[in-house]
């Protein structure tokens, strides 16, 4: 089993996947295969960023230019009124002439949101997660197996079963469109977090605790000041991929805090859309939308690209 | 002009503010808190006149201040029933006839009899019949705000070199068996890229390059803006039942006959297919002349009429039917929602709605005709002024050739299956057919 | 796609830890307390409210009342129900194999051609994207009259590629899901494929084998536990499709792409159905249950022939 449940062989704790080379073969001279070969992935990388590049540049067009120039690749008339009417900066009329309605975007505020949002989930639910998965694989007591298997079970509930209790259970407390009510389910616990946490802590070597042990260090203090520091790597790789997943949901933060104190930028974008225009859809100031929600991800993948794609050779191979 | 507006509002805004703050250390308990009051609306086009109303509400009561939230028409009502469950509707919403009765079912709507009792509101400065629509068994869930009709929305230019003159366009008849000389017209206005009408034989109906009719699909339980009309001018109606009716006739010939005809238009190439109509929305599909006729509302009268529209539109009534000319009318009102935390507030609110104030203001643009007669006097002032023609939508309601969009319970539900029948139906399905299934869907709602 | 990882259940025991003496009880329950909070308060009391949702006529304005089974007889007799099943029973499956042969043959390309970690990382950003700004995006690319990439293909006689052709819209939410996911599944295969020793490929040349060969010869075989868990995860992931459709067609989706959880979704917040809803989500369940099982069957019967 070399999928992720696998437990780490090595003795050292994690290490990114960086230094590794990739398996390889004898390099060969450079053949037609080769040459289709770049050909192929040339034409995935354009596939995969030309969309947004056509994002940006409607994101540019004066309303006016939409259907005359549609074909064109750059606008010959680049425009910021759309960026600003998006972000309020315009007034109603001017915003109006452009093709929209006024309608804006608190973009700080919305961000703010995401962050938050994503941000307290990723880091609490994580190590809250690495506390049970401790204890999952290093604590005995009674009835730890039943325990972890209805923790697994839970990996099968589709969101939208707990979704619609959930939502109701917010209405009653009255938490409904506070952050406090966005975060709470998913801000402890997640049965993958805890599994793919488990595994790893199974893997680890089992001496340096032992040791401990019998420097008479107990079980929080192993778990806290050994196993912990341990996982620098797959804490890291845990809180990123709830970041990204926290960052992107949509159905939750829909239903359970649209209003605009607890508005999260997914929503944001998906009410901005519903306030085009009865007559057409504001694409211009859409694709201004879109663009200014896809900058937080581009500033992400510029700095912990790096990360993100060791996070996932680690995740994936291991 | 704008700006000294926006800069007395402004200034109005900061005196309140500091008001509020004065009032607020003098403890003073009878001018009572601060309250913010949401309010829903859906046409974009009537953001800034409602603004206007609000900012005038906001210097006479400093102590509310209403915020405005505009969603588009399609959204409008599912946004607003995620809302209700929330528990975080908005205080005010504009209300519509042909969904109003579900939220009274819900117990959604705040009855707003006495407030309304209590009030200087005066029920019989409304346009007649309209105030009556809001009343469902003996209890008021809304005040009026606007009404409307519809009429046909044609190409001037485009409908004279067809051969038909004004007054021709305003005689037209219909019927679903041959299209009566609506067809005619429809026919004669559609154009393929070889520059054949529709009347051509050899009318290339893959390669149209303007066809002749645009309708309207996603028009809901009602076909308020299309299918109603014609079905109406054939005998149909949407159920014998008084108050909220619990069966319907959206099986019944007239309506089938209705859709097939309607589909026939697709097949031949008059209209637009399904798919090619549904992203640009009508106003860009008219404008750019990829259509030469309509049928749509007054409020959008404004929007086609204005001067920089490059067609030169004209409206005329519906075509009349083998059972006379029928137009659907509809009214708009206010209503308050049950769960907001400040009725008073609120109730004040869409009291003001409805007020001369109000409701002249927002005549006076010209956009739609408000419920109050005088509202709508200022309208129609407004649109001569304009030199917009008012009459086709004026003469039906006059002459009484209309109907009146229908209320029932479920709407949502409702509206949401016959309109995938008649989405089915532009796409090629069986109108008998379908229309059937969505009547027995739509019936078992009320078991 | 969610997070391509997954269970195993197999390994149940704890390996040779020196045994503990100590109140090992209070530790576990310090340690243990805020994960099953969590647990107790967002999945289990949700799950059992769900269940006695599903037997109630509750609308979330008015007090649940006890229904019975009516909701599962209505859903029986829903021609709605099952079709959104299918609907996206067909977008999981479509989803599925396009994107897995897709890509396969990225991730073999990313190991043939050692593609730098930021071009990796490029290929990641449509994943880090919200599916609400992808469905914005393309619903502009494929629009009917102005978009883009719709008249292109028109242009090159593919036509008919927009989100309201019945025919078509489905395979073009496929389409766009494969298109967001694809960087990141690649990504994942690729890990696997790091995994196989470069000796193997070593000797196989030396057999003189050829590079399709070796593909379909070593590197498939060998990475099949990926495989196998990307495969199962995106099914799974693949059922619960919802923000393409809602946003991707402005909260109006045309019949032909009503998937399970946007049926859910409309009974629930926009019909006031909230039993009907839950009496659906619990088929939904029933059906994600089976799924998760052939998936650890999968997965057990899987094991790369290295380990």
């Amino acid at each position: 089993m070399s999928a992720i449940a696998t437990p780490l062989r090595t003795s050292r704790a994690w290490r990114p996947a960086v230094g590794q080379r990739p398996a390889r073969r004898p390099r060969p001279a450079v053949r037609p295969g080769r040459v289709m070969a770049w050909v192929a992935v040339t034409v995935v990388i354009v596939a995969t960023v030309f969309p947004f590049f056509w994002m940006v540049r409607t994101a540019f067009t004066p309303a006016a230019g939409l259907i005359e120039e549609a074909g064109r690749l750059w606008p010959t008339d680049p425009t910021l009124v759309n960026f600003r009417r998006v972000l309020g900066l315009t007034s109603v009329e001017e915003s109006v002439a452009a093709g929209g309605t006024g309608a804006a975007i608190d973009f700080v505020r919305y961000t703010a949101n995401s962050l938050l949002y994503a941000g307290s989930v990723a880091v609490i639910q994580t190590l809250s997660c690495a506390a049970a998965a401790y204890a999952f694989a290093r604590l005995h007591f009674r009835g730890r197996d039943a325990l972890f298997g209805l923790v697994l079970a839970g990996l099968m509930v589709p969101g939208i079963f707990t979704l619609l209790p959930n939502f109701a259970l917010m209405r009653e407390l009255g938490l409904l469109n506070t952050m406090v009510g966005l975060v709470a389910p998913a801000l402890l616990m997640s049965p993958f977090t805890i599994f793919f946490l488990r595994q790893f802590f199974l893997s680890l070597p089992t001496d340096v605790e032992g040791a401990a042990m019998l420097d008479g260090v107990g079980s929080l203090g192993r778990f806290w000041r050994i196993a912990l520091p341990m996982s620098r790597g797959p804490l890291a790789t845990m809180m990123l991929i709830t970041l990204v997943g926290m960052w992107k949901d949509y159905l939750w933060p829909l239903v359970a805090g649209s209003s605009p104190e607890t508005r999260v930028l997914t929503v944001a974008l998906g009410v901005f859309q519903q306030q085009s225009p009865n007559t057409a859809p504001d694409w211009t100031g859409l694709m201004a939308g879109a663009t200014l929600s896809v900058v937080p991800v581009l500033l992400l993948l510029v700095l912990l690209g790096r990360q993100l794609v060791q996070s996932l050779n680690f995740s994936g191979g291991k | 002009m704008k700006r000294t507006k926006a800069l007395a509002a402004l200034g109005a805004a900061s005196l309140l503010a500091l008001s509020a703050c004065s009032s607020g250390t003098g403890g003073d308990d009878a001018a009572g808190e601060a309250v913010t009051i949401d309010y829903w609306l859906w046409d974009d086009t009537q953001l800034p006149l409602y603004q206007q109303c609000a900012d005038d509400f906001h210097e006479l009561n400093p102590e509310i201040t209403v915020t405005l939230t505009q969603t588009g028409w399609a959204q409008y009502w599912q946004n607003l029933s995620t809302q209700i469950t929330a528990g975080t509707a908005p205080d005010v919403f504009t209300n519509q006839i042909s969904y109003y009765l579900q939220f009274v079912q819900n117990g959604q709507l705040l009855d707003l009899t006495d407030p309304v009792e209590a009030s200087d509101v005066d029920l019989a400065a409304f346009k007649e019949g309209l105030a009556d629509r809001w009343v469902f068994e003996g209890k008021r869930y809304g005040l009026p705000k606007d009404w409307d009709t519809v009429a046909l929305l044609y190409d001037t230019e485009v409908a004279k070199e067809a051969g038909f003159s004004a007054e021709q366009m305003s005689a037209l008849t219909w019927n679903p068996d041959d299209g009566g000389t609506f067809e005619e017209l429809v026919r004669a206005m559609s154009l393929d890229s070889a520059g054949r009408t529709g009347l051509d034989p050899a009318y290339d109906k893959d390669d149209v390059v303007r066809y002749g009719y645009y309708p309207e699909w996603a028009d809901g339980a009602v076909g308020q803006n299309g299918w109603g009309n014609f079905a109406h001018s054939a005998g149909f109606t949407y159920s014998d039942d008084e108050g909220a009716p619990t069966s319907f006739n959206f099986d019944s010939a007239p309506l089938v006959e209705t859709a097939g005809w309607l589909q026939t238009l697709i097949e031949d190439g008059y209209a637009p297919p399904f798919d090619e109509q549904s992203t640009l929305g009508t106003e860009a599909v008219m404008t750019s002349g990829k259509a030469a006729s309509t049928i749509t509302g007054s409020w959008t009268a404004s929007t086609y009429l204005a001067e920089d529209v490059p067609v030169d539109f004209a409206f005329a009534q519906v075509p009349e039917g083998p059972q006379g000319r029928t137009a659907a009318t509809n009214g708009l009102a206010d209503s308050v929602w049950a769960g907001t935390e400040h009725p008073d507030q609120a109730s004040a609110w869409v009291e003001y709605l409805a007020s001369p104030a109000c409701q002249d203001t927002v005549g006076e643009a010209g956009l739609v005709f408000p419920a109050l007669n005088s509202g709508t006097e200022a309208a129609l002032a407004a649109r001569e002024e304009q030199g917009l023609d008012s009459s086709a939508f004026v003469g039906v309601a006059d002459a009484g050739e209309i109907f009146a969009v229908p209320a029932f319970n479920n709407a949502a539900e409702v509206n949401a299956a016959v309109q995938d029948a008649m989405q089915a139906i532009a796409q090629g399905a069986d109108p008998a057919e379908r229309l059937g299934e969505a009547n027995d869907a739509v019936e078992s709602l009320f078991e | 796609m969610t997070r391509a990882m997954t269970v195993d259940l197999s390994r149940r025991s704890t390996p040779a830890v020196p045994r503990l003496r100590r109140a090992d009880k209070w530790a576990a329950a310090v340690l243990l307390f805020p994960a099953l909070l969590g647990f107790v308060l967002f999945y289990l009391y949700p799950t059992v409210r769900g269940v006695y949702y599903s037997m109630t006529d509750f609308n979330l304005l008015k007090d649940p009342g006890f229904v019975g089974a009516e909701n599962f007889r209505t859903l029986v007799a829903d021609p709605q129900v099952w079709t959104s099943l299918r609907i996206t029973a067909v977008f999981a499956l479509g989803n599925l194999v396009v994107m897995l042969v897709l890509a396969l043959g990225l991730a073999a390309l990313m190991q043939r051609l050692r593609l730098r970690t930021w071009v990796r990382s490029l290929l990641l950003l449509p994943w880090l994207v919200p599916n609400v700004a992808i469905a914005l995006i393309w619903g502009w690319l494929l629009d009917a009259n102005v978009g883009f990439l719709k008249n292109l293909l028109d242009s090159i006689g593919i036509e008919g590629v927009t989100f309201y052709n019945p025919d078509a819209a489905l395979w073009i939410v496929v389409g766009i899901s494969v298109w967001s996911g694809l960087g990141y599944t690649a990504l994942l295969l690729y890990a696997g494929m790091l995994q196989v020793p470069a000796e193997l490929y070593e000797a196989a040349a030396l057999d003189g084998a050829s590079e399709t060969r070796m593909f379909f010869r070593l590197t498939l075989p060998l990475i099949r536990p990926v495989l196998a868990l990307v495969l199962v995860v995106s099914l799974i992931g693949s059922f619960q499709v919802f923000d393409l459709v809602q946003v991707g067609y402005g909260n109006n989706p045309i019949p032909e792409v009503r998937v399970i959880y946007y049926y859910i979704y409309q009974q629930a917040f926009a019909f006031y159905k909230m039993g009907y809803a839950s009496a659906i989500a619990i088929l939904l369940v029933v059906i994600l249950g089976v799924l998760t099982y052939v998936q650890m069957r999968l997965m057990r019967a899987n094991r790369s022939d290295l380990s």
